[in-house]
């Protein structure tokens, strides 16, 4: 990997942001931090925060609601997304993983290729560990990994030090044309490693998490316990709208007055009582219990791991989060290993 | 993507969340991160909000009713109808015959001007919401014993909470992020109790649970007390330095036994003991309570039994304690406060008061009536009579969420004259002779009170549908069509500042205070800028506290061997009120059982029921048709219908009789008798409805 060393940041987000629509990482003053359309111009400071953002970069691909199609009688009209080049400044190596998993998902979806493939992506190392983040027993962090960004920001340990900017595709060397860069002088492969041993040891054994996982392929966590589990989960569906690597979705068609129909795609939920419910009534995850199993065979679960070469947890924590029952992804693990 | 941050519309918990705006449109919801009430959280309900505030349905001009079918008219039109029908029905039977339905879904804002414009306007008291069907008892009941009927603590009080009592509320349903926070409570050590007819969510995970026979809350609550009395467990202190004597009430439960108290409520000997004990040697316990203690015609009754049991153990005015109503709308907490109700000004200033209505009078520069004005109850009433001749609903659904609804309908159809402001065509609004089409939270500024009293800003993320225009603009259009200028403010700011200048407990509030606290609580003036996160600290608002005996009292309707089921009504996280926001979101819709009729198995077998089967279910006042849901959550011989669904309004069935005190109708009891459908027959939706045809008027 190419690296450089980079006095600020901002000048590589100006340089990016000449050709491209740049989006950002900006707190909203009413103590929310989102993803922000960030001009060339723009004089806010780019940091480098170990907290990811509430919501991962998920919807940039992956839209929320996005209209399908339009049928107006007689014929298909695609509604595929015109998507201008863009670029995500400072994405974290979690969520980096994300998109990697998923680009397998959505492999052969036009909606998210369209963005996708308009997009650049540009990591950003951790320093230190999140409050609830666990990366470095996934494998997801705190480094960005090979493959995952085209462009990775380094911050340094010592804050006057210039940042490193490794090149990691072919796309992020062409991104760099126009801009001059020095090489980077310093072991930046050390720094990387040390700065990979800091968080692991500031994230702990995870023992939950890791003998959690254990107990979940062995099959030895019994029904009464995830219905224990299930009991504890309203299906408020918030742990699938901020996980970064769900990926389920429902149809929505609604008529026009003209006679025609338009069919948007909506983020579901398998937290969802009626997510798997048939026609005819019968339901093959109908309890609780069985649905919170589900999530998480998908998010750990080794036939998972086997078809995309990783588990479907990032180890973002955010689960945690915004479950009011409890049960994100520690709680899950603690209560399972308790038993 | 930008995000604007406001409150949920929901229940009265009032979650930060963040609206997620892409071109125009609201794409999502995000919870605020460290809002001091949801805590980045949020339930089912506001994870879809997106979908509430859809325009796909959405009114986007004013309809006029001609023929029987709507057209759409321009404002300039349809406001001059609704000006000139209320100018004749005011010339024809005067003040008395007109009134206002404001809503608790409206921003403070909006029911300051629903008031003002019942009150200065059209002159009359006849000014009410849905409160009178949530919480009007917890204001008459606490209103008596302490003075104010709000919640005595905040939300975050139950985090410091040794017991939590929670009497007739399905928390985690319902107020889903205050019930996290019990179950977050628990967690830590707190001992949850939790009193519901109902095996609810909450009540499976409490650590006790007393599940008490239907309507016998106060038999249960002097129960307890009697308990704590004769073993001495109350707190001595707390009744001699804050409460008048508790004698009399002493005296009341003499000769209250545990076993007596057992086999009128279900309840074992044991369990009471636990409970009595628990609650009255806890350092302090956080006592909440929803529809369960106030839809009864004993609702004062009930609210007072609870307060005493409060009182006696001194739970109350410390953190970590004290009685808290849990408030069913986003604002009908605000709705209350801004005074929409028949007897009170904004700040529960009484109308009865001649210094207050000279206040109100000056301030306003119109006379006040000294005639009582009528409830919403009372309204229906008066409009069968004839009495009543023009109706304005503001955004409320009274076809679907009051008692008996073909005496609604037949009420609203026997009116000269019905107007619904409303975002979409709700049942209520299909009776109306003009629709007006109103902004939703999200395209206006404004703020919502919450259970808590805490007020929240709310901000536009989007631009309305179509012409749609905010309430205060139309109530303010109206208002100079009538003859007065009084509502032309220049922003909601302006509402609020009026507001708070007449509003002793709001008189140090700005929107700027709001934005620089995450809102504030209520009372805030000279004396608390910051707002009161705790109620009673010091002294109650009527000096010392009441104690005040109360006996128990059925249910009007108990079973019998012509309709032998006791039925209760109660609600689903997915959805809200009558659906009209939640039934837009195709996930929550899905979510929507196909089966409403929740019946024991037992039951079931006996009446030889399939689950899922469809079956009629006939009360005295009308019949519906659904499928039954066999399940354990009720008790053998109770039977319960979530109210949401058009398809199978259970307030088709419920009881109108009322709390003599809050004219609180009895939502939760009443009785049925269920006949089995053929196995293979679907329910009809239309079984038992109220015909328009049928109705002589139209």
């Amino acid at each position: 990997m190419q690296a450089y060393s980079l006095d600020r940041p901002e000048r590589l987000r100006a340089h990016l942001a000449r050709e491209r629509q740049l989006y950002q990482v900006q707190p909203d003053g009413q103590g929310g931090r989102h993803w922000q359309l960030t001009s060339a111009g723009s004089l806010c400071d780019f940091q480098a925060d170990a907290e990811p953002p509430p919501f991962s970069a998920k919807s940039f691909f992956f839209a929320e609601r996005e209209l399908l199609f339009r049928f107006d009688g007689g014929h298909f009209y695609s509604a595929l997304p015109d998507v201008a080049a863009q670029v995500l400044f400072g994405l974290h190596a979690c969520d980096l993983v994300a998109v990697a998993y998923q680009d397998q998902f959505f492999a052969g979806d036009p909606h998210y290729q369209a963005r996708r493939q308009a997009t650049l992506l540009v990591g950003l190392d951790c320093l230190h560990s999140c409050a609830g983040g666990f990366c470095s027993t996934l494998d997801s962090g705190p480094a960005v990994r090979p493959g995952s960004a085209d462009l990775i920001l380094l911050p340094r340990e010592a804050e006057e030090a210039d940042w490193l900017l490794l090149v990691a595709s072919e796309a992020g060397r062409d991104a760099l044309v126009g801009l001059s860069l020095d090489p980077a002088s310093a072991d930046w492969q050390a720094e990387r490693e040390a700065n990979s041993a800091r968080v692991a040891r500031e994230q702990g054994e995870q023992r939950d998490v890791v003998e959690g996982i254990a107990a979940l392929n062995a099959g030895r966590i019994d029904a009464a316990t995830w219905e224990e589990l299930g009991l504890r989960c309203l299906a408020c569906s918030g742990c699938t709208s901020v996980c970064p690597t769900c990926s389920c979705f429902a149809p929505r068609e609604q008529a026009d007055e003209h006679g025609g129909v338009q069919r948007e795609r909506v983020w579901d939920s398998c937290l969802y009582e009626s997510f798997q419910r048939e026609a005819s009534g019968h339901n093959p995850s109908a309890t609780a219990g069985l649905r919170v199993q589900r999530f998480w065979a998908h998010k750990f679960g080794d036939d998972f791991k086997a078809s995309f070469n990783r588990y479907g947890c990032v180890g973002c924590g955010r689960c945690d989060r915004v479950c009011p029952g409890g049960i994100g992804v520690h709680g899950v693990m603690h209560r399972v290993v308790q038993r | 993507m930008r995000v604007t941050p406001s409150i949920c519309t929901f229940c009265g918990v009032g979650c930060g969340i963040g609206l997620r705006v892409e071109e125009g449109w609201v794409i999502g919801v995000e919870p605020q991160p460290g809002h001091p009430v949801s805590q980045g959280q949020l339930c089912a309900k506001g994870w879809s909000s997106s979908f509430a505030v859809d325009p796909g349905n959405r009114l986007t001009t004013p309809l006029i009713k001609e023929h029987g079918r709507f057209r759409p008219a321009s404002w300039d039109e349809a406001l001059q109808r609704v000006a000139d029908e209320f100018g004749a029905a005011l010339q024809a039977l005067g003040p008395q015959g007109v009134g206002v339905i404001s809503c608790a879904r409206a921003t403070n804002e909006d029911n300051y001007a629903a008031q003002k414009f019942a009150r200065a306007v059209l002159g009359t008291h006849n000014v009410d919401h849905c409160a009178r069907i949530c919480h009007s008892p917890s204001v008459a009941g606490l209103a008596r014993t302490l003075g104010s009927g709000a919640m005595s603590n905040s939300i975050a009080d139950i985090d410091l909470a040794e017991v939590i009592l929670v009497i007739g509320a399905d928390v985690t349903e319902n107020h889903a992020m205050i019930g996290a926070r019990m179950l977050r409570a628990q967690a830590r050590g707190a001992k949850l109790i939790v009193v519901d007819p109902r095996k609810t969510r909450l009540a499976r995970l409490a650590d006790l649970h007393l599940q008490l026979r239907l309507g016998s809350n106060i038999a249960l609550l002097n129960g307890l007390l009697q308990i704590i009395l004769a073993n001495g467990w109350e707190n001595r202190a707390f009744l001699a330095a804050r409460c008048e004597d508790i004698e009399p009430l002493r005296r009341h439960l003499a000769g209250v036994t545990v076993e007596q108290t057992s086999a009128q409520t279900g309840i074992a000997a044991a369990d009471l003991e636990r409970v009595a004990y628990l609650f009255s040697h806890a350092k302090t316990a956080f006592t909440a309570y929803g529809m369960g203690i106030t839809q009864f015609q004993s609702g004062t009754n009930n609210v007072i039994a609870v307060s005493n049991l409060v009182l006696a153990c001194g739970q109350i005015g410390r953190p970590g304690t004290g009685i808290n109503p849990l408030r069913g709308q986003n604002n009908v907490q605000g709705a209350c406060d801004m005074g929409c109700l028949p007897n009170v000004y904004p700040g529960y200033q009484a109308v009865s008061d001649p210094a207050v209505r000279a206040k109100f009078a000056a301030a306003w520069g119109r006379p006040q009536s000294d005639q009582s004005g009528l409830t919403s109850l009372g309204m229906t009433k008066a409009a069968l009579a004839g009495e009543l001749r023009a109706l304005m609903i503001m955004g409320e659904e009274p076809v679907l969420t009051d008692p008996d609804q073909n005496h609604v309908a037949s009420a609203l159809a026997a009116l000269d004259f019905l107007v619904v402001v409303e975002l979409t065509l709700t049942e209520t609004a299909r009776m109306a002779d003009v629709v007006l089409p109103a902004v939703a939270f999200s395209e206006k500024h404004g703020t919502f009170t919450n259970c808590e009293r805490r007020v929240q800003r709310i901000r536009p993320a989007i631009a309305p549908p179509g012409t749609a225009r905010g309430d205060w603009q139309i109530l303010a259009e109206l208002a100079t069509r009538l003859g007065c200028r009084g509502l032309d403010w220049a922003d909601a700011e302006a509402v609020f500042d009026e507001m708070a200048q007449l509003t002793p407990s709001f008189s140090a509030m700005t929107y700027a205070g709001l934005d620089l606290h995450q809102g504030l609580q209520w009372p805030c003036n000279a004396a608390n800028p910051q707002g009161s996160p705790v109620l009673h600290v010091e002294a109650f608002p009527i000096g010392r506290a009441r104690l005040l005996p109360v006996s128990q009292v059925e249910p009007d309707e108990l079973p019998d061997a012509e309709y032998p089921f006791a039925f209760t009504t109660h609600r689903l996280h997915f959805h809200y009120g009558g659906g009209s926001m939640t039934r837009k979101s195709p996930l929550l819709e899905r979510e929507t059982p196909a089966a409403l009729l929740f019946m024991h198995p037992e039951d079931g077998i006996a009446l030889g029921l399939r689950d899922q089967q469809a079956v009629g279910v006939r009360s005295r006042r009308g019949y519906l048709e659904t499928r039954v849901h066999l399940t354990d959550d009720v008790p053998r011989g109770t039977l319960a219908m979530p109210y949401h669904f058009r398809e199978a309004p259970c307030n088709r069935l419920t009881n109108g009789a009322q709390d003599p005190v809050s004219k609180m109708p009895e939502l939760k009891a009443c009785a049925v008798a269920v006949v089995p459908l053929a196995v293979g027959v679907a329910p009809r939706a239309q079984a038992g409805a109220w015909q328009e045809s049928a109705h002589a008027s139209l």
